[in-house]
Order: C-alpha cells, then sequence, then structure tokens
C-alpha cells in the first residue's frame, strides 16, 4: 500500500500541490487495478446428482485465479473457499471448474460466487448463483438423497434426510445403527456411513426418523464389488459353435438391474441368475479371437482369448453305450451326437469299474466307437463309462458318457485250496478255503472230496454241498487194509459250468509222536507274524504254512498259506487273530510227496496278563521256613509267554515283594526267617503284558515242638552233667566240704569255780561249741539264760542249726560274765582291733563278749550276697544291733519262733539284726525264702532254715532290743562287715 | 413347509367333488373356511418373516386406508352370499397385489432367502384355491366368477419413493393380505353356519 506522510515544516503550498499529486497518483494506479481485474460473469451452474459433482463455468476474460466461495444458502454456511486457478476452455471460451460435494447436491440450496484474483487484487465477486435444493418450502414431502446408492465395499457415503414440513427431525438409522448427524439447513441432516460393509441381497436400509420416531424416509444402500471374472477361455463341442467359459472369481454381491452386465466381442448378452461362478456362453460361429468384457455399477474387468478351432476341441459324451460280454473280456460300443466326429481322430477313456475298483483302458482311432476290454474276470459284474478328445492337439477330455453295465459270462471254477489236518490217530479233516466269487467263475453247486490209496486201489468220495468246507476223515480202516505208506485226499470244486481241476494232499499213514522240530517264537508286528527260515537251494519246492490256536488239540480249525518256492520269510496276517491267544505255526513243504514239517513257531498277536492264576497254590511248613508251592497256569489262560513269578507277602491290603522268579518253570518257593504267626503269601505269574491278579493262601507258622523238645533235653543234660560233676567234687573233696561247712565243734571246758568270780572269766572254750539260745514267745527277761550244748547234740543232718556257719577258726579264750552283769542301756560296741572282745553284743541284759567268732571264707562270701545287702526290707546296717547285746543273736531267736507264732510277733517287726550282730547267713537264706517280707516274714523264714553258729559265745537273748535298736541309727552293711571281719581277728 | 404342502394337497383333493356340486353344502363352506384360515396363518408367517428380514418396519405403521377395497355393501343389508362375494372380489385384489409384489421382488432382487420365497409361493397358491373355493360358493347358473388377479383399483409402488419405497409398499400388501385373509375366515365362518355347518371347525 501506497504509505503517504506530512511534513508540517514544508512549505504548505507545495506541499499541497505535491499531496495532491500523490493522491492523484495513487487513484489512477487503483483505477487501472480494476480494469484488468474482471469481474466474473454469467456464472452457471450444472449438475451431475449421481457424481454429486457441481460444474461451474463463468466469463471473466484473461483471468486465471479465481477465489470460489461455495455456501449452504440457508444457514450462510461456508463448504468451499479456495483459490483455484482455471484456465479458459478451448471449446467453450468459458472458465470451468468442477467440484465435488460430500452431500449429494440435493440435499440443500447452495450459493456459488467468483471473484478474480492476481496476487493479491482481488475483483468484486460475482452475482451469487444458487443451485436449489430439495429442502425448499415449496417441496413439502419428505426425502432422502441419494435413495438407491450402489457404493463399493469399505466406501464412505454421506446420506441427507428432509424431513416433512412442519415435522421434526429425529434420528437417521444405517441398518440397526443410529447414526450421528449434521444439519445442513432447517429441514435437511446429513450423516455419513464410513467404511460400508456387504449389504443383504436386498441391500442396507438408511432410515429417518422424525422427533415421534416415526418412520419419515427411507433409501437403501448397495455394497458389494466390482466384477472379477477370470479363466476365460472358448472351445467347441460340435466342431462348429463356441462355448465361451470363465469363472466368476468373486461374488459381487449385486444382483439384477445392479448385477454384472456382460460383453462377449461387443455383443452384449445376459445371464440368468445363479449361484454357480462358472458363466458360459455360446455363440454360434467360432472367431479366434475372443474379448469379454463384465460391468456392473461398480466397475469393469475384460478378459481376452484367441486360438483355433482345432485346438480347441472337447468331445461331447459317448451316447448309447452297448456292450457283448464274453468270459474273459467285452465289448463296449456307443454313438456320436455331431456326425463331425467320424473323421476326428480321437483318443477314449474307458473307466471300468468291479468290485468297488476301478481301472482305466486308453483306446484311439477315427471317429471310434467301439473297443474291446480284455482280461475280465468270468462271471463278473462291471460297470463301464467312457470319455475322449482329440488326439491331435489335444485339448481336454470330454464330458463321461452315462455308465453302463454288463456282466461277463461263467465257466469252471478254479481248484479250490485245500489242507488237511491230522490228529494223533488216523483221525483228521479235510479242508478247502471257500473259493471267492472271481475264483468260483459262476454259480458254484458242491464240492468232491476224494480219499485214495494209489497202491491199492482203495477210493473213498464224497459230495459235498458249495457251503461246505470241511470234511471230517478217519484213515484206521484205509490204514490197516493198504500197505501204502500214503493216502492222497483229493478235492474238486463244481458249478453249473463243470469240474474244476483236482486239488490233493498226501497224507502219511505212518504217523509218528515224535516231534523232531523246535519251537521258535514268532513275533508279531504291523504286517502280521513274520516268520523266517532257510531254504535249501537246491530244493524247488513250495512252502504251506499252517497256523491254528495252540490250545486246539483235536480236530483244530487250521488255516494256511501257501508260499511260492525260494521264499525264506512271510507275514501272517488274519483277520482271525486274537489278542491273547497262543497260535501254532507250522512249516511244510510242499512237493508231490506227502508234506514235511520244516519248522515250527509260537507266538502271540498281543501278549495280555494271564486271565488266571496259578493253579494249587499250597503252602507247607518245613521246620521254621514255609515252602510254596502251585501248578502251573493252563495254556488258554496264560494269554501270553510266562516270564516268571512274584512272590508277595500280604500284610493288610500291602503287598510285599519277596521274590522274583524269572524262571517260568518255577514250582515251589521257600520262605525263610519267618517268626511265628499267621502268613499269606500271593504268587502272581506275569507276561510282557504283567502279572495276573495273584493267588493266595496262608498258613499259620506254629512253634518247632522238635527243636523245642530237643533244647529242654539238651538243657536238663547239662544241667544234669553239672550237677555230677559237683557231685563228684563234693565228693572228692568231701574232707574239705567237712572242713569248711561243718566243722566239729569242741565241747567247752570249764575249768574252775568261776560262777562267782567278778572278773572277767576267761573262758578257752573247746575247739568246738554250739550255743543254742533258747527263746520261747513268752520269754521273761527273769527267764533268760544261756544254755550250751554240747556238740554232740548238733544236728548232723543239716537241720536246724547244724547247717548254720561254723567258725573253723582255732578256738579263742572266752570271756564269760557269770551273770546278767547289769541294766544299762546297750550301748555300742564298735570293734576293737586290738581286742577279741570287740565285736561282742551287748545284750540289754546281758554283755557278751566275744573272743573271737571264725567265719569261714566261703560263710562270708554267701553273707555278703549283694542282694542281701541291697534289700531294703533286710537292713544290713541297724545301729541297734551294733548297739544292743540282746539282738546280737536274733538269728537263734528267730528260728526258734514257731510257725504259729502269735505272742511276740508284735506288729512292729524287728529290724534286721545282721548289720550290726554279724550275722548275715540267715538274712541270705531269708531272701530266697518265699514267704512275704516283714517281721514276720523273717521270722517265719527262720524256721527251719540252716543255722550254723561256729561260736564259742554265749548269746542272750534280747527281749527289749527293738527299743535299744530305735535308739541307734542305722549303719551300712559295711560297718556290719567290717564289725564282723574285726571280730574274726584272732 | 412339508406339512403345508400336505395339507394343500390333502385340501385339493377334497375340494375337488365338492366344487363341482351345484349347490353349496357346508362340507364346501367348512373347507372354505378351512383354507381361508390357513391362508390366515400362512399369511402371518409370512408378514413375519419379511418384519425379520427388514427389521426397520417393526417400527412402521402405514397410516393409509385400505389398498384392497372392494365394491361396498351395506352390512346390515348384505346377504351371506353378498357378503362372500364381497369377499372374492377383495381376495382377487389381494391376489393382483400379491402377484405385483412376486413380479417387482424378483425384478430388483432376484431369488431371494429360501424359507421367504417359498412362503410366498405357498400364499399365493393358498390365495388362489380360495378363490377357487368362494367361486364354488357362489357360483350359479347366472352367475360366473372370476379367478384371475385384479390390478384395478389396487395401489401400486410409489417410484419415487425408491427401493425403500417398495419394502414399504411390499410391507403394506402383507398386511392387506394378511387382514383379508382373516376377514375372509370370519365371512365364510359366518356363512358356513347360515348353511347350516357346524360352529366348532
Amino acid at each position: 500500500m501506497p504509505h503517504l506522510s506530512v511534513n508540517p515544516s514544508s512549505k504548505p503550498n507545495c506541499s499541497t500541490v505535491w499531496l495532491i499529486s500523490v493522491l492523484l497518483g495513487l487513484l489512477a494506479v487503483h483505477t487501472n487495478a480494476n480494469d484488468v481485474l474482471t469481474v466474473p460473469q454469467q456464472v452457471s451452474l450444472s449438475t451431475n446428482m449421481d457424481s454429486q459433482q457441481l460444474s461451474i463455468s463463468w466469463l471473466a476474460g484473461a483471468a486465471t485465479t479465481f477465489d470460489l466461495m461455495i455456501l449452504r444458502t440457508e444457514l450462510n454456511e461456508s463448504v468451499f473457499y479456495e483459490t483455484v486457478s482455471v484456465m479458459v476452455s478451448q471449446l467453450s471460451g468459458r472458465h470451468e471448474w468442477n467440484w465435488t460435494s460430500v452431500e449429494p447436491l440435493q440435499c440443500t440450496s447452495l450459493s456459488i460466487k467468483i471473484r478474480s484474483r492476481e496476487g493479491q487484487s482481488t475483483s468484486e465477486w460475482s452475482n451469487t448463483e444458487i443451485l436449489q435444493g430439495s429442502d425448499l418450502p415449496s417441496e413439502e414431502k419428505c426425502q432422502m438423497f441419494p435413495p438407491d446408492r450402489v457404493v463399493p465395499v469399505g466406501a464412505n457415503t454421506t446420506f441427507c434426510c428432509i424431513v416433512k414440513e412442519g415435522k421434526q427431525f429425529g434420528t437417521i438409522n444405517y441398518g440397526n445403527t443410529v447414526m450421528n448427524t449434521t444439519r445442513l439447513s432447517r429441514r435437511s441432516y446429513a450423516t455419513t456411513v464410513v467404511n460400508q460393509g456387504l449389504s443383504g441381497s436386498s441391500g442396507t436400509n438408511l432410515v429417518c426418523y422424525n422427533s415421534f420416531k416415526e418412520i419419515e424416509i427411507g433409501a437403501v444402500v448397495f455394497v458389494g464389488y466390482p466384477p472379477l471374472p477370470s479363466d476365460f477361455l472358448c472351445e467347441t463341442h460340435d466342431l462348429t459353435s463356441a462355448v465361451c467359459l470363465w469363472n466368476e472369481r468373486r461374488n459381487t454381491n449385486l444382483y439384477k438391474t445392479r448385477g454384472s452386465r456382460y460383453m462377449l466381442n461387443n455383443r452384449t448378452f445376459t445371464l440368468s441368475w445363479s449361484r454357480n461362478p462358472k458363466k458360459e456362453y455360446r455363440v454360434d460361429h467360432w472367431e479366434v479371437n475372443w474379448t469379454l468384457v463384465v460391468v456392473n455399477p461398480l466397475g469393469q474387468y475384460s478378459l481376452t482369448d484367441s486360438a483355433e478351432l482345432s485346438h480347441r476341441v472337447t468331445p461331447v459324451a459317448p451316447e448309447n453305450l452297448t456292450s457283448v460280454a464274453h468270459a474273459t473280456n467285452a465289448t463296449v460300443l456307443w454313438q456320436w451326437k455331431y456326425d463331425g466326429y467320424s473323421s476326428l481322430a480321437l483318443v477314449c477313456q474307458v473307466e471300468l469299474t468291479s468290485q468297488g475298483y476301478k481301472t482305466n483302458h486308453t483306446f484311439s482311432g477315427v471317429g471310434l466307437r467301439a473297443v474291446v476290454l480284455p482280461d475280465l474276470y468270468p462271471y463278473e459284474d462291471y460297470s463301464v463309462q467312457v470319455r475322449c478328445g482329440a488326439q491331435q492337439n489335444f485339448w481336454k477330455w470330454g464330458s463321461w458318457s452315462e455308465t453302463m453295465s454288463f456282466k461277463t459270462s461263467s465257466i469252471v471254477p478254479e481248484a479250490p485250496d485245500m489242507w488237511v489236518w491230522m490228529n494223533k490217530d488216523y483221525t483228521g479233516q479235510v479242508i478247502w478255503k471257500p473259493l471267492t466269487g472271481r475264483q468260483s467263475r459262476g454259480l458254484m453247486t458242491g464240492y468232491e472230496v476224494t480219499l485214495w490209496s494209489p497202491g491199492e486201489s482203495l477210493q473213498h468220495t464224497e459230495i459235498l454241498p458249495p457251503d461246505t468246507f470241511a470234511v471230517p476223515v478217519n484213515l484206521t480202516q484205509m490204514a490197516t487194509a493198504s500197505s501204502d505208506n500214503m493216502v492222497m485226499a483229493t478235492v474238486t470244486a463244481k458249478n453249473t459250468e463243470g469240474v474244476s481241476l483236482p486239488a490233493s494232499v498226501l497224507i502219511p499213514l505212518r504217523l509218528t509222536d515224535a516231534d523232531p522240530r523246535a519251537v521258535s517264537q514268532a513275533v508279531y508286528t504291523d504286517s502280521g507274524f513274520s516268520l523266517f527260515w532257510q531254504s535249501d537251494v537246491n530244493t524247488t519246492c513250495s512252502y504251506v504254512i499252517e497256523w491254528h490256536n495252540a490250545s486246539c488239540k483235536w480236530n483244530c480249525p487250521v488255516d494256511w498259506i501257501k508260499v511260492a518256492p525260494g521264499n525264506t520269510n512271510v507275514s501272517i496276517e488274519s483277520a482271525n487273530f486274537q489278542p491273547g491267544v497262543r497260535y501254532n505255526f507250522s512249516l511244510y513243504s510242499s512237493s508231490s510227496e506227502a508234506p514235511e514239517l520244516l519248522q515250527r513257531w509260537q507266538g502271540y498277536m498281543q501278549e495280555l496278563v494271564p486271565s488266571s492264576p496259578v493253579l494249587s497254590l499250597l503252602t507247607t511248613q518245613e521246620d521254621s521256613d514255609i515252602l510254596l508251592t502251585w501248578g502251573q497256569i493252563p495254556l488258554v489262560s496264560r494269554r501270553g509267554f510266562l516270564l516268571g513269578y512274584n512272590i508277595y507277602i500280604s500284610s493288610g491290603s500291602q503287598l510285599t515283594l519277596l521274590a522274583n522268579l524269572s524262571d517260568p518253570g518255577s514250582r515251589s518257593y521257600t520262605v525263610n526267617g519267618l517268626s511265628e504267626g499267621s502268613y499269606k503269601f500271593t504268587v502272581k505269574a506275569y507276561t510282557s503284558a504283567g502279572e495276573d491278579t495273584g493267588a493266595t493262601a496262608s498258613i499259620m507258622l506254629e512253634p518247632f515242638t522238635d527243636w523245642l523238645i530237643l533244647e529242654i533235653l539238651a538243657s536238663l543234660g547239662v544241667t544234669a552233667l553239672f550237677l555230677v560233676i559237683v557231685t563228684f567234687l563234693c565228693y572228692k573233696k568231701r574232707k574239705w566240704v567237712k572242713k569248711a561247712f561243718y566243722p566239729d565243734i569242741p565241747e567247752p571246758k570249764l575249768p574252775g569255780d568261776w560262777s562267782r568270780s567278778q572278773a572277767p572269766l576267761d573262758v578257752k572254750p573247746p575247739h568246738h561249741s554250739l550255743v543254742h539260745m533258747v527263746e520261747r514267745p513268752e520269754w521273761d527277761s527273769s527267764k533268760e539264760a544261756l544254755v550250751v550244748i554240747p556238740e554232740e547234740d548238733e544236728d548232723e543232718d543239716g537241720q536246724g542249726i547244724g547247717d548254720e556257719l561254723v567258725d573253723t577258726d582255732e578256738p579263742t579264750s572266752l570271756r564269760y560274765y557269770n551273770q546278767v552283769v547289769d541294766e544299762r542301756p546297750i550301748r555300742p560296741r564298735y570293734p576293737d582291733s586290738s581286742d577279741s572282745s570287740a565285736s561282742s553284743l551287748d545284750s540289754a541284759r546281758t554283755d557278751v563278749t566275744y573272743t573271737g567268732i571264725q567265719t569261714s571264707g566261703s560263710s562270708f562270701v554267701f553273707q555278703l550276697d549283694p542282694q542281701g545287702s541291697s534289700e531294703g526290707h533286710q537292713p544290713q546296717a541297724d545301729p541297734s544291733f551294733c548297739a544292743g547285746g540282746g539282738g546280737g543273736y536274733r538269728p537263734q531267736m528267730q528260728s526258734r519262733v514257731p510257725s504259729d507264732d502269735t505272742g511276740p510277733a508284735s506288729p512292729n517287726p524287728f529290724p534286721e539284726p545282721q548289720a550290726a550282730s554279724g550275722y548275715k547267713p540267715q538274712s541270705s537264706w531269708q531272701m530266697d525264702s518265699p514267704v512275704d517280707d516283714g517281721e514276720g516274714r523273717s521270722r517265719a523264714s527262720s524256721l527251719g532254715s540252716p543255722t550254723s553258729i561256729a561260736s564259742t559265745q554265749f548269746l542272750l537273748p534280747d527281749g527289749e532290743d527293738h527299743t535299744e535298736e530305735k535308739r541307734q541309727p542305722s549303719s551300712s552293711a559295711a560297718t556290719w562287715l567290717t564289725n564282723l571281719l574285726s571280730s574274726t581277728k584272732p | 413347509m412339508a406339512d403345508l404342502e400336505q395339507d394343500e394337497q390333502r385340501e385339493q383333493t377334497e375340494q375337488s367333488p365338492a366344487l363341482d356340486s351345484p349347490l353349496p353344502g357346508p362340507t364346501q363352506t367348512g373347507r372354505a373356511v378351512s383354507i381361508a384360515r390357513l391362508l390366515h396363518h400362512e399369511c402371518g408367517l409370512l408378514l413375519q418373516l419379511y418384519k425379520e428380514k427388514e427389521s426397520f418396519l417393526s417400527s412402521y405403521s402405514p397410516d393409509g386406508g385400505r389398498m384392497v377395497s372392494p365394491s361396498p355393501v351395506p352390512q346390515e343389508e348384505a346377504s351371506g352370499e353378498q357378503q362372500v362375494e364381497r369377499l372374492h372380489a377383495a381376495l382377487r385384489q389381494c391376489l393382483g397385489l400379491l402377484h405385483s409384489v412376486l413380479l417387482k421382488e424378483e425384478e430388483e432382487w432376484g431369488e431371494q432367502e429360501e424359507d421367504y420365497e417359498t412362503l410366498k409361493k405357498n400364499v399365493r397358491h393358498r390365495l388362489e384355491h380360495l378363490l377357487l373355493s368362494t367361486r364354488g360358493l357362489l357360483e350359479g347358473p347366472d352367475t360366473t366368477l372370476e379367478v384371475t388377479p385384479d390390478h384395478q383399483g389396487t395401489e401400486e409402488p410409489d417410484g419415487a419413493g425408491g427401493l425403500f419405497g417398495l419394502k414399504v409398499w411390499t410391507y403394506r400388501v402383507l398386511l392387506e393380505l394378511h387382514h383379508w385373509a382373516d376377514h375372509a375366515a370370519e365371512t365364510l365362518h359366518v356363512f358356513h353356519m347360515e348353511r347350516g355347518g357346524a360352529a366348532d371347525l
């Protein structure tokens, strides 16, 4: 823009002139510019409603750049406003520009105006041209645009609904979907459907509802594909016309008026609607070049083909097939629809079907219309169909003819496949396999079986019906009547055409039980039992392999196959094989002589666990062992090769494996090392498939009485021997024993008057003296006395005191007090090593001073029995005995207590005196007494006990010792022992 | 469908001697009532099937009058024969509409779903059969009734409505068929009662 500036310092006149000049100049420039930019004139509009295209043309001189503005007239909304470059059309001399609207052009009125532009300069806008929409008030009815649109899959389409005058817009539904809408005018609303999917056969509905949810108007949109044909070619069947074929690779989803239209070499044609994608169209005359164009509303597709007629011959199907059948061949004849085929070189394929199997035979010839089919089976049903092609420039096979059936004629049957089963005697059966349909070659009428002895001309023939395949034979008579070693069995089959050739087997009459062939194990595989054998290269005989259930022994239903010479292996498969069944296979040589057994096998198709356990499981006790024995499982129950046995012992529900016997021939097992009790054993045989359920037997293991008796006898013998030895030793050492246990007690010697002496009475005791203390229950202290019993009064039998300890020491001087000296309480006296009376026992009333008590060592040992010392109820160290002289000789007192003692047996019995008195033997003996412990027991136990005193002392009974005892603390047995030992010192 | 066809065959077999009878009896009228009721049932099925096919029609309620309008006869003065005759005329117009539907649908859509096509054909045959029956009820020495489709006076689809209009029009035709089949069953039942037929058909 020109820039104006005023300088106040300039002179007014010059400045004014200069300013006017500038303004005039600017005005002139502007006027010139307006003259160049022509305002567009004669704006014209034309529309293509289907393509929604608006064509605008105008006159604008030489201008090439224009501003275009398109507004929705009613709402004055800008739809398009851009600067475009438009050249003048040479044809019309006008500027022309096309604009495609998103919405259908009928949706609402559009205002269009244009102005020229050159750089930043523009002309005035042209007059506004209005494209009238269908929403004008004058058109009151409801409308929807576009009404019936065909669009490709995936397209986006904008629809608009113009509601009826006076109604309010509601919604627009596409199918069942409520769409978002845009208001275009007072009555017009638009919606855009994006990425449209295939519509149904009658299209997809677009429905416009008013505010009352009533249907105002609707439209139908069809969504499909453009055509896509393929595999276009033309061929001829009649050698004149053409049949053009193609495939519709894709269903366009458009039908009828919107469906595909076709043009072949610019000739339009229609095809009846069909779901089959394979299309064809026939043209009367062959043309070398062919062009197919397929068109639908969404697009078009063209294909071409080019070929000579002779290269595109596809013969029609042969017609009217007939046949002339014989036993092993047949002639098939047919006719051609077109005469032109008579000179056409043809190659024909004959498909022969019999028993479900198809075979193809190919023949050729000019105008071929008959062929001979060789190598047919007699009495067989066949069906046949034929198709042909051009032998030269073969294009493709023609269509198959209709199927024609025929049956070949019958002839005599084949010789049956026979075999002989012989039992261990001269009985058996002749068996043969049923002839198949093809082997019978006609309607079977029966079989003829002949047994004959070639040398003796003995013959026996039997006619059998056609459903018989075995006949029993008894060769006993022939064996006795014939001198031959062989009998020949012959079987022939008969049908309506005659008798077959005979099949025969030689049967040896001298049967032997010897079976020299070892039995091998046959393994079953997917192809059956695989059998192998050694072949003698010099022999040319064939083989027969026979098999049967191994558990069958008599007239067994055998099966067999024949093996050609030279083979050394075969796989035997049969539908009759059963799992768990043992089969015997025998290989025979098949020659002019009788069959010779070459090899044998046994095998299972599938081994199973035995179906029954071992038989007769028995348990037997052998000494302290248990012997298990059992019988073998029957063959039919084994169901596999036995590999061994497992021996289990059961405890509750648990089975514990005792042993695994891998020898299948085992029949027994010995269980060792079991103690007495009840046992249950289970024996399970096993095959490769596993164990059977097992047989169980129980046994109660009794003590082994013989051994017990032997043990008792042995113990008794040893005891007796010991006693004998002891007796013998005692006898041999009787003097020593006597001396040790029964020393002679010298009589007491009483020299002088000792009764009055107040001094201690020194007495030299006799060598042996026996002191008896007399005691009665009603003992009274006033009657206390010591009675010296002469030695000769001793019981030599060991009764009474005679068993008591004997002092074997030399007699020592005893100091006797001639009377009871005082009534002092008992005071303890402890052994004095220097005094012989140190171990004397004080009595409550009597002081007895021991000058010595000599006791044999053995007696001590006996006294010092640890048991005695440890017995609680026999205290060994009662201090009362140590202090009280009255208790010093209690054993005698106790021994005198009668069994009916009731008086003195106080409830508080005496404590055991041994500890202090040093008289252990009684105590020890008492230990072994079976009577109860306690005082009473002590006393009772003294009765009859062996008591021996080897003493020179006088012992005073003590009736109050218990009082003294209470005053004395207890002492240990060691103290007692020490006292005793001290007292025995010389 | 198989049951319907069997019924139809049985009815046709039974109908043939009745049509030859000079005077309509209860047996003829009863059979006509049965055919009308069967037609009504099948029209209902066809209507339902079409609504399922064009689901927007479930919210459509036609605001126009009857598409089929036979010449009016005052109800109180009309005899039974006149009522049946009026019914016969209406059924002919219905057949004309149905033929138009079949034709236009074939032009626009081609062969559609099998069950829909089968049911359309059954209704057409049933309607033709009913026309034969009503003619048999009315035909006498002085009257000759047509059984061909009557296209006069029937409303054709509005071409401006496009295919959407065709669908709406087809729906209205099916509604009309359903209505007149029901009306036929009622009218023929009354006629059957007048002729001494049993009420509990």
